[in-house]
């Protein structure tokens, strides 16, 4: 969810930079929106549906994870002339390296896990295993994660409120959405 | 109360294809967002 900081951030930034430029606002016109819809839907399934995420083992999520975030990927790839989609394809493309090459969910190194879980929340996870059934992530040591730097490896600054791990992946999706957003297409007031 | 129904009824008229049509592009954005990052989120609870 703190990706939708990104969403929230890109339109406040647009907003006030066409006010500043005394145009209107306007979102970029994206094509093919229904092959997001989709492609976002097996992952509602697995990961943000309570009735029905807890009926799908981790082989079945692995597999909505994939096959969603390939949608979404032809989705990208069929508006890559929006500013910002370029970047955020890149993230997803990274995102989805990683997944792969791990068995198809994301891998969370146990140091990284540590740094933020309490003790006792640790000791209820096993190596391989997600962290719950609407996490994207598994849990195993750096050393077996191949495409370890694509990995979830990076934690939220200290004394941050929010608690979350993030990829490099994450990173470039972040900006992307945000850069798609705070710099649409203006177009002239209209004068009365 | 007419002049809040009235008021309520302006507001409801204003919002027009425009308005859906960015409320759809912002709903996609955050689909798209959501299930292209791989977050995993602990909210408030940790160390």
């Amino acid at each position: 969810m703190i990706l939708l900081t990104a969403i929230v951030a890109g339109i406040l930034v647009g907003v006030l930079g066409a006010w500043h430029a005394g145009v209107s606002w306007q979102l970029p016109i994206l094509r093919h929106t229904w092959l997001a819809i989709v492609g976002f839907l097996p992952q509602l399934l697995a990961f943000y549906l309570p009735a029905t995420r807890n009926l799908l083992n981790k082989s079945q999520a692995a597999v909505c994870l994939v096959l969603s975030q390939l949608l979404l990927l032809g989705f990208c790839l069929g508006n890559l002339k929006s500013s910002g989609i370029a970047i955020l394809a890149g993230g997803l493309t990274l995102n989805l390296l990683v997944i792969l090459a791990n068995g198809g969910l994301m891998p969370l190194p146990i140091e990284t896990a540590n740094k933020l879980l309490p003790q006792s929340v640790m000791d209820t996870l096993k190596i391989g295993q997600r962290l719950s059934t609407q996490s994207k992530d598994i849990l195993l040591p750096a050393k077996q994660i191949v495409l370890p730097w694509l990995a979830d490896r990076f934690t939220s600054p200290p004394g941050f409120p929010y608690l979350f791990v993030f990829s490099l992946g994450d990173v470039l999706i972040a900006a992307g959405a945000f850069w798609l957003l705070a710099k649409p297409l203006h177009k002239p007031k209209p004068t009365i | 109360m007419k002049t809040t129904f009235a008021r309520l009824s302006l507001s409801i008229s204003k919002i027009n294809k425009t308005h859906i049509q960015m409320l759809l592009m912002v709903v996609v954005l955050a689909m798209l967002v959501l299930g292209a990052g791989a977050v995993a989120d602990f909210g408030g609870v940790g160390r």
